[in-house]
């Protein structure tokens, strides 16, 4: 698996399964369950009113306020229309709600839509400022969405590029060398596909872009700038645009990690290689040594040899 | 510790592997503990073998993935519970948390599961894994035997207690596993090679002798099918053939299927293996030449192994665990038979001693309820939910400062919530 | 608890070591003649015993000898096995009762001929005249079986034999049988 997928199973499998007991005609059980996606994100699905034919499916997003400034909810309008529940469940910023009594003949669709509420919701902000670049209208105000705890993604048009710049923290020390690593082969990607958009990587100070904003700077914090071009904002290719980049910071650090679970298993491979050489280790065996008074010379300190690693 | 996101529950099995997040009745993923990988060179060991180049070693599949691919080899990394093969075990995870579950580890609580006697070398590992790879903030190992202990708290007649003993049956073996105060008496667990696979081989048999009309490449999942729909376990199977004899139309059920490469339906009638299927958890012999002694027996003979002092209270607490335990009336059978077991114990002891020791009745109870089948998981999302796992579990600051040794040990809680 | 035992006392006359137990019959032999008194009507006596742990007993790899009656048990038990086999390819139930009564009658052997399968906890009758009564009792025990069997393997509206009684005949009961191999 290289990219991250940008839908999520649990949504699917439940209401897959949801439907196709009501279409088995099985007696429904109540459902519940609360489980979590990258970003901080909750999603909760359960009953409206104990009605078992009633599913809601609602998720709750520390920085919904910031996408809501950048028109998400119009973007979920379009997307899902009636399925919207308002207001959304308490403690959650979107409900969709699922009749399984009066399910469309579309359900396999809505079903994948619903796998992709997330998504969804992010791509406002993309959305919104592709817009602004392909108009050519300048000036607007970047966006600043705090999609996690101490990270933050700013979004920004010019008339001829968007430009995405995300934040990152790394909590271990290995990790910035990794990710360092990891960004400088996309930087050097660009040449192998020239359509791909630029990607700049700064390490502990905020990109210049930055410089009057709030941005923090320290050791352990990274900034990775995307300079989105036309060619990737156009109505064509927005959708998958949007697809990878608001998963980016996930996807980073998952290869952060896959990349040290690869140095993991060099490591163990290395080390039942060393042991290997131990096991073959011998002590050296002893021969009696005459001095030239014709004493035995017993060599005093004894250390054992292991063969094919002594330097001789 | 309001604002936490949930812990993640990862319970792994020999068979399958549960994962979800706690406080929910289930767990959201059950997938086969298998990885496909592709290896590289068929010479050289296992290690330099999979030794990938690029990115390669992101190249594979675990669960329900695995099967009908071409080219991969699949390997299962644990054998009778253990983890054997640690770098498959380390992208098992990978998966199951960047694919599955959806979770930055950065951000969740972890508890895992290991099964008893795991040794404490395989603790540090898992903890290295978990910290390091993956950068967890707090680890808890527990053991599946008290998880399931935990689980029983669900059940109407169950007790909060730490201290019972575990009759964990699965699809490939089943343990019975002595718990005093959250700790396993290592050396009294016994094992019993009679699990769920076994049911269906011996229902496959049966059907074999009387039903013509199931597809040959069909029967193992029409075996299947048949356990774990129509199965049950009766108080006495000669008492239980004469009720079939008499009343054929009430105790005969009808299984249908279809053929998969006809597409035509099929019908089995579905008689005596209902009750004989399970019948051989009682009665061994008649399924297995080799093994004849009951589990009655073994769960009465192992609690007799045990200091005397918590005998009484095992008696007191029997818990089942597992899918193969889920048949009805399992517990009331267990219930008579150790029952009946203690009480001629106890005469015959009245009896030497001439009347002069008369031992209080032996109070047994078998406790069974609805979350058995995924108990172990259930017990973990319920302690994985509580204010104290998030004190208990081993941080990643205090990783870094003693090292992965102090993922030896995990001190038992939980004891009072 | 491997296997169901007979629950009747074994009464004081026994032949070798088999129990010499009376049981309701219309055919001739020792029994009848013996003391049809002795037994109540609704009480089971060791053929209904036999027919009804017959399944489960069947199933058993070991079984252990408590009593002489026992001994009657599993021999019904191996009978019935062998009955089981003619069964299977009846039409009908006339038919069924012709087999069963010309399987019983056969020639059979008795504790102590060579081809008995269970000599070693069976023992040898001691007198020619013992050897008879055997003869004459297991052929009567033999027969009345067989009706018995016949009543409840044939289904009256189908008149056809049970799958739920036919499907045990290929089943063998200690892993033995009364009849030699390849029969």
């Amino acid at each position: 698996m290289i990219l991250l997928e940008i839908n999520n199973r649990t949504i699917e499998d439940i209401l897959s399964y949801k439907i196709s007991e009501v279409e088995s005609n099985t007696k429904l059980e109540l459902v519940d369950v609360t489980f979590a996606d990258f970003d901080g994100v909750i999603f909760h699905i359960s009953n409206l009113k104990d009605d078992k034919y009633k599913i809601r499916v609602s998720i709750a997003l520390k920085f919904y306020k910031d996408l809501q400034e950048h028109g998400a909810d119009d973007l979920l309008q379009r997307e899902y229309g009636s399925l919207l529940q308002l207001p959304p469940e308490e403690g959650y910023n979107v409900t969709l709600l699922f009749d399984l009594k009066n399910l469309p003949e579309n359900h396999q669709e809505l079903v994948k839509k619903a796998g992709l509420l997330k998504r969804n919701c992010f791509a406002s902000v993309f959305e919104k400022y592709f817009e602004f670049q392909e108009k050519g209208l300048e000036g607007n105000k970047r966006a600043v969405i705090h999609y996690r705890e101490d990270e933050t993604m700013y979004v920004e048009a010019k008339p001829d590029r968007v430009t995405v710049i995300f934040s990152t923290v790394f909590k271990d020390e290995s990790d910035v060398i990794i990710g360092k690593v990891f960004m400088q082969e996309f930087k050097e990607g660009r040449k192998a596909s020239h359509t791909a958009p630029h990607v700049l990587f700064c390490h502990k100070e905020p990109p210049m872009e930055l410089q009057d904003t709030d941005a923090l700077a320290g050791d352990k914090i990274g900034y990775i700038t995307f300079v989105l071009f036309p060619r990737h904002t156009s109505k064509k290719s927005r959708d998958n645009t949007i697809n990878l980049i608001h998963i980016f910071r996930d996807y980073l650090h998952y290869h952060i990690k896959c990349s040290k679970v690869y140095i993991h298993s060099r490591m163990r491979a290395k080390t039942s290689e060393f042991l290997k050489i131990l096991n073959r280790a011998r002590p050296e065996r002893q021969t009696e040594k005459k001095t030239i008074t014709g004493k035995t010379f017993v060599p005093t300190p004894y250390y054992p040899e292991i063969s094919g690693t002594s330097n001789k | 510790m309001a604002n936490h996101l949930p812990a993640i529950v990862i319970d792994n099995g020999t068979g399958y592997t549960k994962l979800g997040y706690a406080g929910n009745t289930g767990p959201q993923y059950i997938i086969p503990s298998s990885i496909a990988i592709k290896e590289t060179s068929k010479v050289g060991d296992q290690a330099s073998r999979r030794l990938a180049r690029g990115i390669d070693d992101l190249d594979f599949f675990i669960g329900d993935e695995c099967i009908d691919l071409n080219g991969y080899s699949i390997k299962y990394p644990i054998r009778h519970g253990i983890v054997e093969d640690w770098d498959l075990m380390e992208r098992f995870w990978e998966q199951c948390i960047f694919k599955y579950l959806r979770a930055e580890p950065e951000d969740h609580y972890f508890l895992l599961t290991e099964p008893p006697l795991n040794t404490p070398e395989n603790r540090e590992y898992t903890a290295e894994i978990m910290f390091e790879s993956f950068n967890v903030p707090g680890l808890y190992i527990a053991v599946q035997a008290v998880l399931a202990l935990v689980a029983s708290w669900s059940a109407t007649n169950g007790v909060q207690s730490l201290t019972g003993i575990v009759v964990d049956s699965g699809d490939g073996v089943t343990h019975v596993i002595p718990v005093a105060d959250g700790y396993v008496i290592g050396s009294c667990i016994k094992h019993i090679p009679i699990a769920g696979r076994d049911i269906t081989y011996f229902i496959q048999s049966l059907l074999r002798e009387r039903e013509f009309n199931i597809p040959p490449e069909q029967s193992l999942e029409t075996a299947k099918a048949i356990k774990e729909k129509f199965c049950y376990i009766c108080p006495d199977i000669a008492k239980e053939f004469d009720k079939f004899d008499k009343n054929p139309s009430k105790c005969v059920k009808k299984y249908s299927g279809v053929n998969h490469i006809t597409k035509q339906p099929f019908d089995v009638d579905v008689g005596f293996e209902r009750f004989l299927g399970p019948e051989i958890f009682f009665n061994p012999e008649i399924a297995n030449p080799d093994f004849s002694t009951s589990i009655s027996d073994i769960v009465d003979n192992c609690i007799q192994n045990c200091p005397i002092d918590v005998r009484r209270p095992l008696y007191k607490n029997i818990v089942l665990s597992g899918g193969s335990t889920m048949f009805k009336d399992f517990d009331k059978r267990l219930e008579r038979d150790i029952k009946r077991l203690c009480n001629a114990r106890q005469k015959l002891s009245t009896q030497l001693s001439q009347g002069n020791i008369t031992p209080s009745q032996m109070n047994v109870k078998v406790v069974s309820h609805s979350m058995q089948r995924y108990a172990v998981w259930f017990g973990g999302s319920i302690l994985a939910s509580t204010n104290e796992f998030y004190t208990t579990s081993h941080t990643k600051q205090k990783y870094e400062e003693y090292g992965p040794s102090i993922c030896r040990h995990n001190p038992v809680f939980g004891a009072l919530i | 608890m491997p296997g169901y035992h007979s629950k009747l006392v074994s009464p004081a006359r026994k032949i070798g070591n088999i129990a010499f137990l009376t049981f309701k019959t219309k055919v001739r032999g020792p029994i009848t003649t013996l003391n049809p008194e002795d037994l109540v009507d609704n009480e089971m006596d060791i053929i209904d015993e036999a027919l009804l742990y017959f399944k489960a007993n069947v199933f058993f790899k070991q079984f252990e000898i408590q009593s002489d009656s026992d001994r009657v048990l599993i021999y019904l038990t191996l009978f019935i096995t062998e009955c089981l086999k003619k069964l299977q390819k009846c039409t009908s139930k006339d038919q069924a009762l012709q087999e069963v009564y010309s399987l019983a009658v056969s020639k059979f052997d008795i504790p102590g001929d060579a081809a008995f399968p269970l000599n070693s906890v069976y023992s040898r009758p001691s007198t020619l005249e013992e050897a008879n009564t055997m003869r004459g009792y297991l052929n009567q025990i033999r027969q009345e079986t067989g009706q018995r069997l016949v009543e409840r393997v044939f289904d009256k509206e189908t008149n056809k034999p049970s799958k739920w009684w036919i499907c045990f005949a290929k089943r063998k009961f200690m892993d033995i049988s009364l009849s030699g191999r390849g029969q």
